[in-house]
Protein backbone atom coordinates (compact mmCIF):
# COMPACT_ATOMS: atom_id res chain seq x y z
CA UNK A 1 0.00 0.00 0.00
CA UNK A 2 1.51 3.31 -1.03
CA UNK A 3 1.10 6.66 0.72
CA UNK A 4 -1.51 7.58 -1.89
CA UNK A 5 -3.58 4.52 -0.93
CA UNK A 6 -3.37 5.37 2.76
CA UNK A 7 -4.37 8.96 2.07
CA UNK A 8 -7.24 7.78 -0.13
CA UNK A 9 -8.69 5.50 2.56
CA UNK A 10 -8.25 8.10 5.30
CA UNK A 11 -9.93 10.82 3.24
CA UNK A 12 -12.73 8.47 2.16
CA UNK A 13 -13.36 7.50 5.76
CA UNK A 14 -13.37 11.14 6.83
CA UNK A 15 -15.74 12.07 4.00
CA UNK A 16 -18.18 9.34 5.05
CA UNK A 17 -17.92 10.15 8.77
CA UNK A 18 -18.48 13.88 8.28
CA UNK A 19 -21.29 13.11 5.84
CA UNK A 20 -22.97 11.02 8.53
CA UNK A 21 -22.40 13.71 11.17
CA UNK A 22 -24.30 16.20 8.97
CA UNK A 23 -27.50 14.42 9.96
CA UNK A 24 -26.61 13.97 13.63
CA UNK A 25 -25.75 17.52 14.70
CA UNK A 26 -28.37 19.92 16.00
CA UNK A 27 -27.52 23.15 14.19
CA UNK A 28 -27.72 24.29 10.60
CA UNK A 29 -24.32 25.97 10.64
CA UNK A 30 -22.66 22.85 12.03
CA UNK A 31 -24.43 20.67 9.46
CA UNK A 32 -23.42 23.04 6.65
CA UNK A 33 -19.75 23.06 7.50
CA UNK A 34 -19.60 19.33 8.19
CA UNK A 35 -20.93 18.90 4.68
CA UNK A 36 -18.16 21.25 3.54
CA UNK A 37 -15.58 19.04 5.29
CA UNK A 38 -17.03 16.03 3.52
CA UNK A 39 -16.83 17.73 0.12
CA UNK A 40 -13.32 18.98 0.89
CA UNK A 41 -12.21 15.40 1.51
CA UNK A 42 -13.70 14.42 -1.84
CA UNK A 43 -11.88 17.35 -3.46
CA UNK A 44 -8.60 16.21 -1.92
CA UNK A 45 -9.26 12.69 -3.24
CA UNK A 46 -9.63 14.38 -6.64
CA UNK A 47 -6.17 15.91 -6.17
CA UNK A 48 -4.82 12.44 -5.33
CA UNK A 49 -6.41 10.98 -8.47
CA UNK A 50 -4.61 13.52 -10.68
CA UNK A 51 -7.81 15.48 -11.30
CA UNK A 52 -5.97 18.53 -9.98
CA UNK A 53 -8.29 21.16 -11.44
CA UNK A 54 -11.55 19.42 -10.55
CA UNK A 55 -10.29 18.64 -7.04
CA UNK A 56 -9.23 22.21 -6.27
CA UNK A 57 -12.35 23.61 -7.95
CA UNK A 58 -14.55 21.31 -5.83
CA UNK A 59 -13.06 22.73 -2.63
CA UNK A 60 -13.32 26.26 -3.99
CA UNK A 61 -16.93 26.02 -5.14
CA UNK A 62 -18.11 24.10 -2.09
CA UNK A 63 -16.52 26.55 0.36
CA UNK A 64 -18.32 29.49 -1.25
CA UNK A 65 -21.52 27.56 -1.74
CA UNK A 66 -21.70 26.23 1.82
CA UNK A 67 -20.92 29.68 3.22
CA UNK A 68 -23.74 31.25 1.21
CA UNK A 69 -26.08 28.35 1.95
CA UNK A 70 -25.43 28.57 5.69
CA UNK A 71 -26.14 32.30 5.69
CA UNK A 72 -29.32 31.94 3.67
CA UNK A 73 -30.61 29.15 5.88
CA UNK A 74 -30.04 31.26 8.97
CA UNK A 75 -31.64 34.24 7.24
CA UNK A 76 -34.80 32.47 6.15
CA UNK A 77 -35.36 30.16 9.08
CA UNK A 78 -36.65 30.71 12.56
CA UNK A 79 -33.41 29.92 14.37
CA UNK A 80 -31.05 32.84 13.91
CA UNK A 81 -27.36 32.04 14.18
CA UNK A 82 -28.14 28.36 14.38
CA UNK A 83 -26.66 27.85 17.84
CA UNK A 84 -29.95 26.88 19.46
CA UNK A 85 -30.32 23.11 19.30
CA UNK A 86 -32.88 21.92 16.78
CA UNK A 87 -33.89 18.64 15.16
CA UNK A 88 -32.27 18.51 11.76
CA UNK A 89 -34.09 15.45 10.40
CA UNK A 90 -37.76 14.64 9.92
CA UNK A 91 -40.06 11.99 8.39
CA UNK A 92 -37.79 9.35 9.92
CA UNK A 93 -39.38 6.18 8.56
CA UNK A 94 -39.79 7.46 5.01
CA UNK A 95 -36.25 8.82 4.91
CA UNK A 96 -34.73 5.62 6.29
CA UNK A 97 -36.50 3.53 3.63
CA UNK A 98 -35.62 6.02 0.88
CA UNK A 99 -32.01 6.20 2.06
CA UNK A 100 -31.59 2.41 2.11
CA UNK A 101 -33.19 2.03 -1.32
CA UNK A 102 -31.00 4.71 -2.88
CA UNK A 103 -27.90 3.27 -1.22
CA UNK A 104 -28.73 -0.20 -2.55
CA UNK A 105 -29.43 1.15 -6.04
CA UNK A 106 -26.23 3.19 -6.23
CA UNK A 107 -24.05 0.44 -4.78
CA UNK A 108 -25.62 -2.03 -7.18
CA UNK A 109 -25.00 0.30 -10.09
CA UNK A 110 -21.33 0.68 -9.13
CA UNK A 111 -20.79 -3.05 -8.54
CA UNK A 112 -22.68 -4.27 -11.61
CA UNK A 113 -21.25 -1.79 -14.12
CA UNK A 114 -18.15 -3.06 -15.93
CA UNK A 115 -15.91 -0.12 -15.06
CA UNK A 116 -13.30 0.64 -17.73
CA UNK A 117 -9.63 0.37 -16.90
CA UNK A 118 -8.15 3.15 -18.96
CA UNK A 119 -5.17 4.76 -17.20
CA UNK A 120 -4.34 8.26 -18.38
CA UNK A 121 -0.81 8.71 -19.68
CA UNK A 122 1.26 10.83 -17.29
CA UNK A 123 2.27 13.33 -19.97
CA UNK A 124 -1.25 13.93 -21.20
CA UNK A 125 -2.30 17.62 -20.86
CA UNK A 126 -5.38 16.84 -18.76
CA UNK A 127 -6.01 20.46 -17.84
CA UNK A 128 -5.89 21.60 -21.46
CA UNK A 129 -8.22 18.77 -22.53
CA UNK A 130 -10.68 19.77 -19.82
CA UNK A 131 -10.59 23.41 -20.95
CA UNK A 132 -11.20 22.44 -24.58
CA UNK A 133 -14.10 20.23 -23.49
CA UNK A 134 -15.69 22.89 -21.26
CA UNK A 135 -15.41 25.67 -23.83
CA UNK A 136 -15.77 23.52 -26.93
CA UNK A 137 -18.21 20.68 -27.52
CA UNK A 138 -19.90 20.88 -24.11
CA UNK A 139 -20.14 24.65 -23.91
CA UNK A 140 -23.85 24.80 -24.72
CA UNK A 141 -24.68 22.23 -22.03
CA UNK A 142 -22.66 23.96 -19.32
CA UNK A 143 -23.88 27.45 -20.19
CA UNK A 144 -27.51 26.28 -20.28
CA UNK A 145 -27.14 24.53 -16.94
CA UNK A 146 -25.39 27.56 -15.44
CA UNK A 147 -28.01 30.07 -16.52
CA UNK A 148 -30.82 27.74 -15.44
CA UNK A 149 -29.30 27.32 -11.98
CA UNK A 150 -28.80 31.07 -11.62
CA UNK A 151 -32.41 31.74 -12.61
CA UNK A 152 -33.57 29.07 -10.14
CA UNK A 153 -31.58 30.63 -7.32
CA UNK A 154 -32.88 34.13 -8.04
CA UNK A 155 -36.42 32.78 -8.33
CA UNK A 156 -36.14 30.92 -5.02
CA UNK A 157 -34.90 34.03 -3.23
CA UNK A 158 -37.59 36.23 -4.77
CA UNK A 159 -40.35 33.75 -3.89
CA UNK A 160 -39.17 33.08 -0.36
CA UNK A 161 -38.42 36.67 0.55
CA UNK A 162 -41.73 38.14 -0.58
CA UNK A 163 -43.44 37.49 2.72
CA UNK A 164 -41.38 39.86 4.81
CA UNK A 165 -41.38 40.35 8.54
CA UNK A 166 -43.71 43.34 8.35
CA UNK A 167 -45.94 42.29 5.42
CA UNK A 168 -45.29 41.64 1.72
CA UNK A 169 -41.99 43.21 0.80
CA UNK A 170 -43.16 44.41 -2.60
CA UNK A 171 -45.97 46.43 -0.96
CA UNK A 172 -43.44 48.69 0.73
CA UNK A 173 -43.57 47.02 4.12
CA UNK A 174 -42.08 49.07 6.91
CA UNK A 175 -41.48 48.27 10.56
CA UNK A 176 -43.85 49.87 13.08
CA UNK A 177 -42.85 53.18 14.60
CA UNK A 178 -41.16 53.55 17.95
CA UNK A 179 -44.04 55.75 19.15
CA UNK A 180 -47.70 55.40 18.16
CA UNK A 181 -48.21 56.84 14.68
CA UNK A 182 -44.55 57.84 14.50
CA UNK A 183 -42.15 57.25 11.62
CA UNK A 184 -41.05 53.65 11.05
CA UNK A 185 -38.19 52.44 13.18
CA UNK A 186 -34.76 51.78 11.77
CA UNK A 187 -32.96 53.33 8.85
CA UNK A 188 -34.79 53.86 5.60
CA UNK A 189 -33.43 52.76 2.24
CA UNK A 190 -32.51 55.55 -0.13
CA UNK A 191 -35.45 56.87 -2.14
CA UNK A 192 -36.29 56.11 -5.75
CA UNK A 193 -34.88 52.61 -5.85
CA UNK A 194 -31.63 54.06 -7.16
CA UNK A 195 -29.64 51.78 -4.98
CA UNK A 196 -27.30 49.57 -6.94
CA UNK A 197 -28.96 46.23 -7.51
CA UNK A 198 -25.92 44.31 -6.40
CA UNK A 199 -24.64 46.40 -3.61
CA UNK A 200 -26.76 46.64 -0.55
CA UNK A 201 -29.45 43.99 -1.04
CA UNK A 202 -31.80 46.84 -0.46
CA UNK A 203 -34.75 44.85 0.88
CA UNK A 204 -33.13 43.27 3.87
CA UNK A 205 -33.72 45.46 6.84
CA UNK A 206 -30.75 47.47 7.93
CA UNK A 207 -28.51 47.09 4.91
CA UNK A 208 -29.93 49.68 2.60
CA UNK A 209 -29.03 53.13 3.82
CA UNK A 210 -25.72 54.82 3.49
CA UNK A 211 -25.10 56.03 7.01
CA UNK A 212 -23.82 53.17 9.08
CA UNK A 213 -24.45 54.32 12.57
CA UNK A 214 -27.78 54.98 14.18
CA UNK A 215 -27.86 57.24 17.11
CA UNK A 216 -25.01 59.57 16.34
CA UNK A 217 -27.13 62.67 16.53
CA UNK A 218 -24.90 65.02 18.46
CA UNK A 219 -25.94 67.96 20.63
CA UNK A 220 -29.58 67.09 21.02
CA UNK A 221 -30.27 67.02 17.29
CA UNK A 222 -33.38 65.07 16.54
CA UNK A 223 -33.12 63.34 13.19
CA UNK A 224 -35.40 60.81 11.66
CA UNK A 225 -38.63 62.74 11.21
CA UNK A 226 -39.94 64.32 8.08
CA UNK A 227 -38.12 63.29 4.92
CA UNK A 228 -36.86 59.80 4.64
CA UNK A 229 -34.59 60.23 1.69
CA UNK A 230 -31.43 61.43 3.39
CA UNK A 231 -28.15 59.66 3.18
CA UNK A 232 -27.38 59.38 6.85
CA UNK A 233 -30.63 59.11 8.74
CA UNK A 234 -29.86 59.48 12.37
CA UNK A 235 -31.90 57.27 14.54
CA UNK A 236 -33.28 59.99 16.74
CA UNK A 237 -31.21 59.33 19.85
CA UNK A 238 -30.34 62.95 20.43
CA UNK A 239 -27.04 63.08 22.30
CA UNK B 1 11.48 19.33 -3.01
CA UNK B 2 11.21 16.60 -0.46
CA UNK B 3 8.81 17.07 2.40
CA UNK B 4 11.38 16.25 5.10
CA UNK B 5 13.66 19.11 4.10
CA UNK B 6 11.02 21.44 2.71
CA UNK B 7 8.50 21.54 5.52
CA UNK B 8 10.91 22.56 8.34
CA UNK B 9 12.48 25.16 6.03
CA UNK B 10 9.05 26.53 5.20
CA UNK B 11 7.99 26.66 8.85
CA UNK B 12 11.25 28.41 9.77
CA UNK B 13 10.66 31.02 7.06
CA UNK B 14 7.08 31.39 8.25
CA UNK B 15 8.28 31.96 11.82
CA UNK B 16 10.63 34.72 10.67
CA UNK B 17 7.82 36.14 8.56
CA UNK B 18 5.46 36.12 11.55
CA UNK B 19 7.92 38.05 13.65
CA UNK B 20 8.61 40.48 10.78
CA UNK B 21 4.87 41.03 10.28
CA UNK B 22 4.26 41.74 13.97
CA UNK B 23 7.29 44.05 14.28
CA UNK B 24 6.39 45.93 11.07
CA UNK B 25 2.81 46.36 12.17
CA UNK B 26 3.87 47.74 15.55
CA UNK B 27 6.59 50.02 14.18
CA UNK B 28 4.60 51.47 11.28
CA UNK B 29 1.50 51.85 13.42
CA UNK B 30 3.46 53.88 15.97
CA UNK B 31 5.25 55.96 13.32
CA UNK B 32 1.97 56.93 11.68
CA UNK B 33 0.31 58.11 14.87
CA UNK B 34 3.51 59.95 15.83
CA UNK B 35 4.51 57.88 18.84
CA UNK B 36 8.12 56.82 19.43
CA UNK B 37 8.85 53.50 17.74
CA UNK B 38 10.62 52.16 20.82
CA UNK B 39 11.14 48.42 21.02
CA UNK B 40 8.84 47.54 18.12
CA UNK B 41 10.89 44.43 17.37
CA UNK B 42 10.39 42.81 20.77
CA UNK B 43 7.12 44.35 21.94
CA UNK B 44 4.97 41.81 20.06
CA UNK B 45 6.83 38.96 21.79
CA UNK B 46 6.27 40.61 25.15
CA UNK B 47 2.59 41.01 24.28
CA UNK B 48 2.37 37.28 23.54
CA UNK B 49 3.75 36.41 26.97
CA UNK B 50 1.48 38.94 28.67
CA UNK B 51 -1.57 37.58 26.83
CA UNK B 52 -0.65 34.04 27.73
CA UNK B 53 -0.67 34.93 31.42
CA UNK B 54 -3.93 36.84 31.16
CA UNK B 55 -7.15 35.46 32.59
CA UNK B 56 -8.94 33.00 30.29
CA UNK B 57 -12.57 33.84 29.67
CA UNK B 58 -15.42 31.82 28.26
CA UNK B 59 -18.88 32.60 26.96
CA UNK B 60 -22.18 30.91 27.64
CA UNK B 61 -22.74 27.76 25.56
CA UNK B 62 -20.13 28.33 22.86
CA UNK B 63 -19.19 25.84 20.16
CA UNK B 64 -15.92 24.85 21.84
CA UNK B 65 -14.68 22.64 19.02
CA UNK B 66 -15.00 25.24 16.27
CA UNK B 67 -13.70 28.00 18.51
CA UNK B 68 -10.60 25.88 19.04
CA UNK B 69 -10.29 24.84 15.41
CA UNK B 70 -10.89 28.18 13.67
CA UNK B 71 -7.37 29.60 14.26
CA UNK B 72 -6.03 26.19 13.24
CA UNK B 73 -7.90 26.28 9.93
CA UNK B 74 -6.71 29.81 9.31
CA UNK B 75 -3.09 28.92 10.07
CA UNK B 76 -3.25 25.75 8.00
CA UNK B 77 -4.57 27.69 5.00
CA UNK B 78 -1.63 30.08 5.36
CA UNK B 79 0.79 27.13 5.38
CA UNK B 80 -0.89 25.67 2.27
CA UNK B 81 -0.59 29.06 0.53
CA UNK B 82 3.09 29.33 1.41
CA UNK B 83 3.71 25.75 0.31
CA UNK B 84 2.40 26.61 -3.17
CA UNK B 85 4.96 29.41 -3.62
CA UNK B 86 8.00 28.38 -5.67
CA UNK B 87 11.29 29.24 -3.93
CA UNK B 88 13.46 28.43 -6.94
CA UNK B 89 12.79 27.17 -10.49
CA UNK B 90 10.47 24.16 -10.13
CA UNK B 91 10.88 24.13 -6.35
CA UNK B 92 7.65 24.43 -4.41
CA UNK B 93 6.60 22.22 -1.55
CA UNK B 94 3.26 21.35 -3.15
CA UNK B 95 4.03 20.59 -6.78
CA UNK B 96 0.68 21.04 -8.47
CA UNK B 97 -0.17 22.21 -11.98
CA UNK B 98 -3.21 24.10 -10.69
CA UNK B 99 -1.65 25.91 -7.74
CA UNK B 100 -3.47 29.16 -8.60
CA UNK B 101 -6.81 27.34 -8.27
CA UNK B 102 -5.79 25.71 -4.99
CA UNK B 103 -4.80 29.12 -3.62
CA UNK B 104 -8.23 30.38 -4.69
CA UNK B 105 -9.77 27.48 -2.76
CA UNK B 106 -7.69 28.42 0.29
CA UNK B 107 -8.99 32.00 0.01
CA UNK B 108 -12.56 30.73 -0.09
CA UNK B 109 -12.02 28.62 3.02
CA UNK B 110 -10.53 31.65 4.82
CA UNK B 111 -14.01 33.21 4.72
CA UNK B 112 -15.38 30.04 6.32
CA UNK B 113 -12.67 30.01 9.00
CA UNK B 114 -13.28 33.65 9.93
CA UNK B 115 -17.03 33.08 9.98
CA UNK B 116 -16.66 30.06 12.26
CA UNK B 117 -14.36 32.02 14.55
CA UNK B 118 -17.06 34.67 14.93
CA UNK B 119 -19.95 32.24 15.11
CA UNK B 120 -18.62 29.79 17.69
CA UNK B 121 -18.30 32.07 20.78
CA UNK B 122 -22.11 32.47 20.76
CA UNK B 123 -21.84 36.19 21.49
CA UNK B 124 -23.27 39.23 19.67
CA UNK B 125 -20.18 41.19 18.59
CA UNK B 126 -18.28 38.21 17.18
CA UNK B 127 -21.42 37.10 15.35
CA UNK B 128 -21.99 40.53 13.78
CA UNK B 129 -18.34 40.60 12.77
CA UNK B 130 -18.68 37.16 11.19
CA UNK B 131 -21.74 38.04 9.10
CA UNK B 132 -20.29 41.39 8.09
CA UNK B 133 -17.07 39.75 6.99
CA UNK B 134 -18.84 37.22 4.78
CA UNK B 135 -20.69 40.02 2.97
CA UNK B 136 -17.36 41.71 2.16
CA UNK B 137 -15.07 38.68 1.94
CA UNK B 138 -17.00 36.83 -0.77
CA UNK B 139 -17.09 39.63 -3.39
CA UNK B 140 -13.44 40.50 -2.63
CA UNK B 141 -12.62 36.91 -3.53
CA UNK B 142 -14.03 37.55 -7.03
CA UNK B 143 -11.42 40.31 -7.42
CA UNK B 144 -8.73 37.84 -6.47
CA UNK B 145 -9.97 35.32 -9.02
CA UNK B 146 -9.89 37.80 -11.89
CA UNK B 147 -6.47 39.29 -11.13
CA UNK B 148 -4.89 35.87 -10.58
CA UNK B 149 -6.38 34.51 -13.81
CA UNK B 150 -5.02 37.62 -15.54
CA UNK B 151 -1.60 36.94 -14.01
CA UNK B 152 -1.63 33.37 -15.30
CA UNK B 153 -2.65 34.31 -18.86
CA UNK B 154 0.90 35.26 -19.99
CA UNK B 155 2.14 31.97 -18.53
CA UNK B 156 -0.65 30.01 -20.26
CA UNK B 157 -0.74 27.92 -17.11
CA UNK B 158 -2.46 27.83 -13.72
CA UNK B 159 0.83 26.80 -12.14
CA UNK B 160 2.57 29.45 -10.01
CA UNK B 161 5.94 28.03 -11.08
CA UNK B 162 5.08 28.78 -14.71
CA UNK B 163 3.66 32.18 -13.72
CA UNK B 164 7.06 33.13 -12.27
CA UNK B 165 8.94 31.83 -15.30
CA UNK B 166 6.69 33.87 -17.60
CA UNK B 167 7.91 37.03 -15.83
CA UNK B 168 11.57 36.57 -16.81
CA UNK B 169 11.29 39.31 -19.42
CA UNK B 170 8.84 41.64 -17.71
CA UNK B 171 7.17 41.46 -14.31
CA UNK B 172 3.41 41.25 -14.19
CA UNK B 173 3.25 44.39 -12.07
CA UNK B 174 4.34 46.37 -15.16
CA UNK B 175 2.57 44.20 -17.72
CA UNK B 176 -0.73 44.35 -15.79
CA UNK B 177 -0.53 47.51 -13.67
CA UNK B 178 -4.02 47.04 -12.19
CA UNK B 179 -3.32 43.57 -10.81
CA UNK B 180 -1.15 44.25 -7.78
CA UNK B 181 -3.19 47.15 -6.32
CA UNK B 182 -6.34 45.04 -6.53
CA UNK B 183 -4.56 42.09 -4.98
CA UNK B 184 -3.40 44.29 -2.09
CA UNK B 185 -7.09 44.83 -1.34
CA UNK B 186 -7.55 41.06 -1.38
CA UNK B 187 -4.60 40.63 1.00
CA UNK B 188 -6.12 43.14 3.42
CA UNK B 189 -9.46 41.34 3.26
CA UNK B 190 -7.84 37.93 3.80
CA UNK B 191 -5.92 39.17 6.83
CA UNK B 192 -8.72 41.33 8.29
CA UNK B 193 -6.81 44.57 8.03
CA UNK B 194 -7.46 48.29 7.76
CA UNK B 195 -10.08 49.33 5.21
CA UNK B 196 -11.17 45.69 4.70
CA UNK B 197 -11.29 44.72 8.36
CA UNK B 198 -14.98 44.06 8.77
CA UNK B 199 -14.44 41.07 11.06
CA UNK B 200 -12.15 42.17 13.88
CA UNK B 201 -12.46 45.93 13.84
CA UNK B 202 -12.52 48.30 16.79
CA UNK B 203 -16.08 49.48 16.09
CA UNK B 204 -17.26 46.01 17.17
CA UNK B 205 -14.90 45.94 20.18
CA UNK B 206 -12.72 43.42 18.36
CA UNK B 207 -15.46 41.70 16.31
CA UNK B 208 -14.92 37.99 15.89
CA UNK B 209 -12.13 38.04 18.47
CA UNK B 210 -14.01 40.19 20.98
CA UNK B 211 -14.43 37.19 23.26
CA UNK B 212 -10.92 35.81 22.72
CA UNK B 213 -8.65 36.00 25.74
CA UNK B 214 -5.23 34.60 26.52
CA UNK B 215 -4.05 31.73 24.30
CA UNK B 216 -7.09 32.02 22.03
CA UNK B 217 -6.18 35.61 21.24
CA UNK B 218 -2.55 34.66 20.60
CA UNK B 219 -3.59 31.78 18.32
CA UNK B 220 -5.93 33.95 16.24
CA UNK B 221 -3.47 36.83 15.89
CA UNK B 222 -0.70 34.40 14.95
CA UNK B 223 -2.90 32.84 12.28
CA UNK B 224 -3.73 36.32 10.95
CA UNK B 225 -0.05 37.20 10.71
CA UNK B 226 0.71 33.85 9.05
CA UNK B 227 -1.95 34.55 6.44
CA UNK B 228 -0.35 37.96 5.87
CA UNK B 229 2.99 36.28 5.17
CA UNK B 230 1.42 33.72 2.82
CA UNK B 231 -0.73 36.23 0.90
CA UNK B 232 2.21 38.63 0.50
CA UNK B 233 4.37 35.78 -0.79
CA UNK B 234 1.67 34.90 -3.33
CA UNK B 235 1.47 38.58 -4.37
CA UNK B 236 5.27 38.71 -4.78
CA UNK B 237 5.14 35.51 -6.83
CA UNK B 238 2.25 36.45 -9.09
CA UNK B 239 3.16 40.10 -9.72
CA UNK B 240 6.78 40.80 -8.71
CA UNK B 241 8.55 37.89 -10.35
CA UNK B 242 8.90 35.72 -7.24
CA UNK B 243 12.40 34.31 -6.92
CA UNK B 244 13.69 36.04 -10.07
CA UNK B 245 16.55 38.49 -9.57
CA UNK B 246 20.29 38.92 -10.06
CA UNK B 247 23.18 37.91 -7.75
CA UNK B 248 21.26 36.97 -4.60
CA UNK B 249 19.78 33.46 -4.25
CA UNK B 250 16.15 33.03 -5.31
CA UNK B 251 14.65 32.42 -1.88
CA UNK B 252 16.24 35.65 -0.63
CA UNK B 253 14.77 37.63 -3.52
CA UNK B 254 11.38 36.10 -2.78
CA UNK B 255 11.70 36.99 0.91
CA UNK B 256 12.70 40.60 0.11
CA UNK B 257 9.80 41.03 -2.31
CA UNK B 258 7.41 39.48 0.21
CA UNK B 259 8.69 41.93 2.80
CA UNK B 260 8.17 44.84 0.38
CA UNK B 261 4.55 43.80 -0.24
CA UNK B 262 4.08 43.42 3.50
CA UNK B 263 5.31 46.96 4.14
CA UNK B 264 2.84 48.26 1.54
CA UNK B 265 -0.04 46.32 3.10
CA UNK B 266 0.81 47.45 6.63
CA UNK B 267 1.08 51.08 5.46
CA UNK B 268 -2.33 50.85 3.78
CA UNK B 269 -3.73 49.21 6.93
CA UNK B 270 -2.83 52.20 9.03
CA UNK B 271 -3.41 54.96 6.46
CA UNK B 272 -6.71 54.14 4.74
CA UNK B 273 -9.95 54.53 6.70
CA UNK B 274 -12.72 51.96 6.77
CA UNK B 275 -16.09 52.69 5.14
CA UNK B 276 -19.54 51.58 6.22
CA UNK B 277 -20.32 48.08 4.98
CA UNK B 278 -22.96 49.14 2.45
CA UNK B 279 -20.68 51.73 0.88
CA UNK B 280 -17.82 49.25 0.72
CA UNK B 281 -20.10 46.73 -1.02
CA UNK B 282 -21.00 49.37 -3.59
CA UNK B 283 -17.33 50.19 -4.08
CA UNK B 284 -16.43 46.53 -4.59
CA UNK B 285 -19.23 45.68 -7.00
CA UNK B 286 -19.49 48.97 -8.93
CA UNK B 287 -15.87 50.15 -9.01
CA UNK B 288 -13.32 47.49 -8.13
CA UNK B 289 -14.91 44.57 -9.99
CA UNK B 290 -15.10 46.43 -13.34
CA UNK B 291 -11.44 47.43 -12.81
CA UNK B 292 -10.66 43.74 -12.34
CA UNK B 293 -12.46 43.00 -15.65
CA UNK B 294 -10.32 45.70 -17.26
CA UNK B 295 -7.22 44.03 -15.84
CA UNK B 296 -8.32 40.74 -17.37
CA UNK B 297 -8.96 42.49 -20.69
CA UNK B 298 -5.49 44.06 -20.65
CA UNK B 299 -3.95 40.67 -19.91
CA UNK B 300 -5.96 39.02 -22.69
CA UNK B 301 -5.08 41.69 -25.26
CA UNK B 302 -1.45 41.47 -24.21
CA UNK B 303 -1.48 37.74 -24.83
CA UNK B 304 -2.99 38.06 -28.31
Amino acid sequence: MTMTDVAFYLLSGFAIWTGWRVFRVDSMIRATFLLLLSFTSVGLIGLLLSASYLGAATIFMMAVEMMVMGLFMVMFMMNPAGLNPMMMVHQHRLSIVAGLLIFAAMTGAVLLTPLPSDPVAADRPVLRDLGIELLGDSMLIFETAGVTLLATMLGAVVLSSRRGRFGPTDAGSVPPGLSAGGPPAGRQPKGGGSHGGHGGHGGHGGQGGKGAHDGHGGGGSHGGHGKNGGDGNHGGHGG
Amino acid sequence: MSLIVGLPALLALLLIGLWAAAALDTAIGRLIVGRPVGMAATDPLRAVVADYLRQRTDTEAPDHLNWLLAPGYYFLLAVVGLALVPFAPDQSLIALDTSVVLWGAAEAVVVVAVFLHGWSPNAPFPLIGAYRYVAIGLPVMLLSMFVLIAASIPAQSLDLRAVVESQRGLWNVIRQPLGLPLFLAVVMSLTLRGPFDYADSADLAGGTSAEDGGPRWIAWQTARAAMLVAACAIAATAFLGGYLGPVLPGWLWLSLKTLAVMVAVVLLTHLVPRMPVARMLTLIWIVLLPIAFLDLLIAGLGAL
